[in-house]
């Protein structure tokens, strides 16, 4: 050994160091991008009209007491235990997509645009004569209508987790408000955007949703939602009745804020307003109980219309209360428009107007101002309740908190030391924040008994609630939303590293090795220099993939990218082997065989290409053009006896290659009969399965690799494999004229355009489900999660797997000796590039990936693109790490046997001398 | 008579290759530049009459305005770069116009090979943009070298899979068909976005690309045939 090559356990050292970086950089990366949300379980009842804490009370099931009861024993019961009255019986939620709050109250204390003013008139003369109050409510990003809703209704900001968790349901699972007055018994009404309809799945008794697809149309959308405004308002078997008109997001999107279509939009939105006010509140129908109309926005739009960011113009949205029966009624016209509040405090607000439990996740606070007609014990009450609530779940938080069993023992233990200052960790500041409201409140409670309550005692209660729920809920909410930078620098900075040292052994390695083999064939060394055209194209390949990942149609439509890339190598690889052709059959030996060498490359790679043009046609993949007609789409209209046939061709066609493959690179012995043997076996079972359960979807196993395939992919992983194939026997046949990291790479490329050749795409909905419960008797989550891994990556994997059968493949005659050779520069040669190259290219996408998504967290695709892909881009990071320990075991295995039998061999030689 | 041909071309080949292989007319830089003004204005013709004549363009009517535009433009280059046929004295003018001809439905066959294995839609509905896309682009990249090269393989192989050229001749076969080429897979990029707009279909983009590559490399080719001129004017000197 030189002293220029380094040794193999330094560069085993460097890998694995490289790879630990790899993945705390990952792990950091996505535990701090990813926030998680802090979500507590299940669903309040009637445990959160108790003071947190108390275990007596939280350790019973809730389940045990209100199994039994039925809406309207529940809706009692919470009355009860509330102490409060509702104030209303009905409530109209009316959401008008992307209204920002200041078309309707102002900006900074100025009253909007005279225009603007114009337009509704009939909401400015609610909000002058004190009937209606509204708020500035701070979305919080991504300012997309789903969330948004999400945020209304369950008061919790989400995580992207646990969507992308919740594979292929769109329906919110969490405690949120509809829920809750289901519970109780409501009816409920939906008009509108069918988001309702997908995120509440089977919750309305009657509902007309319409699409928001069509973005040109700004006037039939919200016809289709007024037409039944009339019918519903005149019956009384409703109490929620949820309306949302999209036309105003649509004007927004076609002509911006400005746009000469606005004032008749919002002059239709205040006809509603003044219909609904007019039929339902105005008129005190006592039969048809106390109705309220809340009147949203679920986002703003920027100056051209646009949304899904966090500016002011985006997180603007309204929030209109129109029908509080304030007691003081609200003379001064600013007071009632320059409120602002958090979007997620409209959730706490109604449930308490309503008398339901607050939902379990929210972080809202109380909207002053909503509870003006009760009487101080009451308002004080409702603090109380949203302050238990958000205890509860900062309880979840910081399990420190829980620790002092203050509250079922009774505040009254220490009255006097109420007020102070609070400092220390947030632990403490909230703890102590909320023994002071707490204390606090019971004393006003206990002076009032006795007769001694005073105003100021009131007051510094009321503060103190606000402190503390201000408190938590700012703590809370910036726990899912912000993310934590120097966790995601030092995770970026770790996978930079490890794409570095990754970067830095390849090309240590290929210096080593092409100096080595120069020094070998010390003939034609110029040609070994000169940078190839193909070898230029293949990193190419990756800036293209890395520049291409900063699009989101390129994201959605990556299998082109792969196939397009793929394919443009192959033709440069076609040329390459026109460049040795000589045209002339010429008599020479040498010329006849260089020949003949180019024409069997040719062949190879004509098939390469043509299995790859079948393999794209397979599947038409993507998110834009998946309704195109393809292969799979025709056989499957075909019909199924067509598909098992070709299930049977392929499965026939995989065995034939498998054992083509077998008596080719190895030479005929015992054991490889003995191995087709048994290959055979398999195959015949694997053919057997799918003759007998002719009905039966999937075919469950072949012998290369474990897949459990949707039938219709039979035949691309055949494909596949023979693409596979095809490319060893080209590799073979090429020698040293390609360089091994480029076949490598190559390989690498196959495997993920044929990954998008098996139906995968970018979306977390072409995840085979129903795949994953194959053969499971019962549910597991960690089986059916292999599984489902098996499936998906299958291509990556297979190809991964055949690197075992590469090395053997390649010509490795300058070290064929193995006794003039270290035997562990022979192990280093062997597994250097076949390990190292899937690593590199790998770390260089995920970092390249990881710095995308940062770039791009405010974009409006972040949630339903970019991290979806992520998600991908992790998972075949881990999948290249299963590849590659796979077959760095079987290399290190092979080269232990080596290893033990020259031993041998040495001292037998020894014996013999 | 198709073996007749192949018998006289295979006699024209023989013929050629025992020839000095540079024995073609040389260029001079103002013939190279009327060469590509004349191939630059015959794509440019073809778009003007469908334009104007028949108020088509390459969007709304790709089809046949790729049909009328390798019609003006392939006569044109067949006509100009027989001219310049290696053996002006064994290869008569017509010949090479005929190896032209020929080479135009071969050379398309291969882009059209070419452009289905890099995606290209094979549904009936797309042949026949594909097929005028590929006689397009046969007119711009094979016949030319069809016309001056007949089937000498060392220059095809030169040209096209080595790309060394080394005469000015071979510079302004080479480099256009290079343009082409190149111009066309760029071109192909735009076509997975969701833009929605109707030149992003097949073959739109692809024959813009192509179109904008071909007169790019055309005023490089220029450029290299100068330098080269230069270069060989010292030479000698």
């Amino acid at each position: 050994m030189t002293s220029t090559t380094t040794s193999f356990t330094k560069f085993t050292f460097f890998t694995v160091a490289a790879l630990v970086f790899q993945i705390t950089g990952l792990s950091l990366f996505v535990f701090g991008f990813f926030p998680v949300k802090p979500a507590l379980s299940g669903v309040s009842g009637w445990e959160s009209f108790f003071a947190p804490g108390c275990h007596s009370v939280e350790n019973q099931s809730q389940t045990q007491m209100e199994m039994g009861l039925s809406p309207y024993e529940l809706k009692s019961l919470y009355q009860d235990l509330s102490l409060i009255p509702p104030l209303f019986d009905r409530l109209i939620l009316m959401v008008i997509d992307g209204l920002p709050a200041e078309f309707v109250l102002g900006k900074d204390g100025q009253p909007p645009r005279k225009d603007l003013m114009d337009a509704m008139p009939y909401t400015h003369s609610l909000l002058s004569s004190g009937m209606a109050i509204g708020y500035h409510a701070k979305a919080a990003p991504p300012t997309v209508t789903m969330p948004r809703l999400k945020a209304m209704v369950s008061g919790a900001i989400g995580g992207f987790l646990d969507v992308a968790f919740n594979f292929n349901t769109q329906a919110l699972l969490d405690d949120n408000l509809l829920g809750q007055f289901l519970r109780i018994g409501w009816k409920m009404v939906m008009l509108g955007d069918e988001t309702w309809l997908k995120l509440f799945p089977g919750l309305f008794v009657r509902h007309d949703g319409v699409s928001s697809f069509f973005v040109k149309d700004t006037v039939q959308v919200d016809k289709n939602v007024s037409r039944h405004l009339e019918n519903e308002l005149s019956r009384d078997d409703w109490n929620l009745l949820v309306l949302h008109y999209l036309g105003l997001d649509h004007v927004g999107h076609i002509g911006g804020r400005s746009s000469s279509l606005m004032g008749p939009k919002l002059l239709e939105m205040d006809e509603v307003v003044k219909m609904i006010h007019l039929s339902t509140i105005q008129t005190h129908d006592n039969d048809r109980g106390r109705t309220l109309l809340v009147v949203v926005s679920d986002h703003g739009m920027t100056e051209s219309g646009n949304h899904g960011g966090s500016s002011y113009e985006e997180t603007d949205s309204l929030a209109l209360f129109i029908g509080l029966k304030n007691q003081v009624s609200i003379s001064h016209y600013a007071s009632a428009t320059h409120n602002s509040i958090l979007q997620v405090d409209i959730a706490p607000t109604l449930a308490l107007l309503y008398g339901v439990p607050i939902p379990k996740n929210n972080v809202g606070v109380l909207i002053s101002g909503t509870f003006d007609c009760l009487t101080d014990h009451q308002q004080l009450r409702a603090l109380e309740l949203n302050s238990w609530q958000l205890y509860r779940l900062v309880e979840a938080q910081l399990p420190g908190l829980s620790c002092g069993d203050f509250s079922c023992s009774g505040f009254i233990d220490d009255l006097g030391s109420g007020s102070g200052e609070c400092s220390g960790s947030m632990e403490k500041i909230l703890r102590c924040l909320f023994m002071n409201a707490a204390n606090l409140h019971n004393s006003w409670k206990y002076k009032k008994e006795t007769g001694f309550e005073s105003r100021e005692d009131y007051r510094s209660t009321v503060t103190a609630y606000h402190e503390f729920l201000k408190t938590a809920s700012e703590w809370l909410s910036r726990r899912v939303t912000d993310k934590p930078v120097p966790l995601l620098a030092f995770g970026v900075v770790a996978m930079a590293l490890s794409c570095l040292i990754f970067l830095g052994l390849i090309t240590c390695m290929s210096r080593e090795v092409y100096t080595g083999e120069k020094q070998h064939l010390s003939g034609s060394s110029n040609s070994k220099i000169r940078w190839c055209l193909d070898e230029a194209f293949i990193l190419g390949v990756v800036l293209i993939l890395v520049m291409s990942m900063g699009s989101s149609s390129m994201v959605e439509e990556e299998q082109y990218i792969w196939n397009f890339v793929i394919s443009t190598l192959y033709l440069l690889l076609l040329r390459k082997a026109v460049q040795s052709h000589s045209g002339r059959s010429g008599s020479a030996l040498f010329l006849k065989a260089q020949n003949k060498r180019s024409d069997f490359q040719l062949c190879a790679i004509f098939l390469l290409l043509i299995s790859g043009r079948i393999l794209r046609g397979w599947h038409q993949g993507g998110v834009n053009w998946t309704h195109l007609p393809d292969i799979s789409k025709w056989l499957e209209q075909a019909g199924s006896n067509l598909i098992r046939s070709i299930q049977l061709t392929s499965g026939l066609l995989m065995m034939g290659l498998g054992l083509f493959a077998l008596f080719l690179f190895v030479t005929n012995t015992k054991l490889v009969r003995v191995v087709a043997l048994f290959f055979l076996i398999s195959g015949f079972l694997v053919l057997w399965h799918i003759m007998e359960y002719q009905d039966n979807e999937f075919v469950s196993s072949d012998y290369h690799a474990t897949l459990l395939a949707q039938p219709i992919n039979s035949m691309p992983i055949f494909l596949l494999l023979m693409q596979i194939f095809t490319s060893m026997l080209y590799y073979s046949s090429s020698g040293p004229q390609n360089k091994e990291w480029l076949e490598v790479a190559l390989l690498y490329y196959v495997g993920m355009a044929g990954h998008f050749a098996l139906g995968n795409s970018n979306t977390l909905a072409t995840i085979d489900v129903a795949g994953a419960f194959i053969g499971l008797s019962s549910h597991s989550t960690l089986l059916s999660g292999i599984l489902m891994f098996i499936i998906t990556y299958t291509s990556p994997m297979l190809v991964l797997l055949s690197m075992v059968m590469y090395i053997s493949v390649k010509d490795t005659s300058y070290l064929a000796i193995p006794q003039s050779v270290d035997l562990e520069q022979f192990l280093k040669m062997m597994l250097g590039f076949p390990c190292l190259v899937p690593l590199g290219l790998n770390s260089i996408l995920l970092t390249a990936y990881t710095v995308v998504l940062l770039l791009m967290r405010n974009h409006l695709f972040v949630w339903s693109v970019f991290s979806p892909k992520y998600l991908y881009v992790c998972t075949t990071t881990v999948c290249i790490y299963i590849g590659v320990f796979v077959v760095a075991a079987t290399e290190i295995y092979i080269y232990m046997v080596i290893a033990f039998r020259s031993k041998i061999q040495v001292s037998i030689s020894n014996g013999i001398l | 008579m198709e073996e007749e041909k192949k018998k006289k071309k295979e006699i024209c080949n023989i013929a050629k290759a025992s020839t000095a292989e540079n024995s073609s007319r040389s260029v001079s830089a103002l013939q190279a530049l009327s060469i590509h003004l004349i191939c630059g204005l015959g794509l440019a013709i073809g778009l003007w009459v469908a334009h104007n004549l028949y108020s088509m363009n390459v969007v709304s009517d790709p089809s046949r305005t790729l049909r009328l535009i390798w019609i003006v433009e392939s006569p044109i280059v067949t006509l100009l770069y027989s001219w310049f046929r290696l053996n002006p004295e064994q290869c008569s003018y017509l010949k090479a116009v005929g190896r032209g001809i020929l080479a135009l439905p071969v050379g398309a066959l291969v882009t059209a090979l070419g452009a289905i294995v890099l995606g290209a839609p094979v549904s009936i509905e797309y042949l026949p943009k594909t097929i005028n896309w590929s006689l397009l682009m046969s007119s711009c990249m094979f016949v030319p070298a069809a016309s001056v090269f007949g089937s000498s393989w060392s220059h095809w192989q030169r040209i096209f899979a080595y790309t060394k050229p080394n005469e000015s001749l071979e510079y302004m076969i080479c480099i256009p068909a290079h343009g082409a080429v190149i111009g066309a897979w760029l071109g192909a990029w735009p076509m997975p976005l969701d833009w929605e707009r109707p030149w992003q279909e097949w073959p739109v983009c692809v024959t813009y690309g192509a179109m904008i590559g071909y007169l790019l490399a055309m005023v490089v080719s220029l450029g290299f045939v100068l330098v080269h001129g230069g270069r060989q004017h010292r030479k000698r000197d």
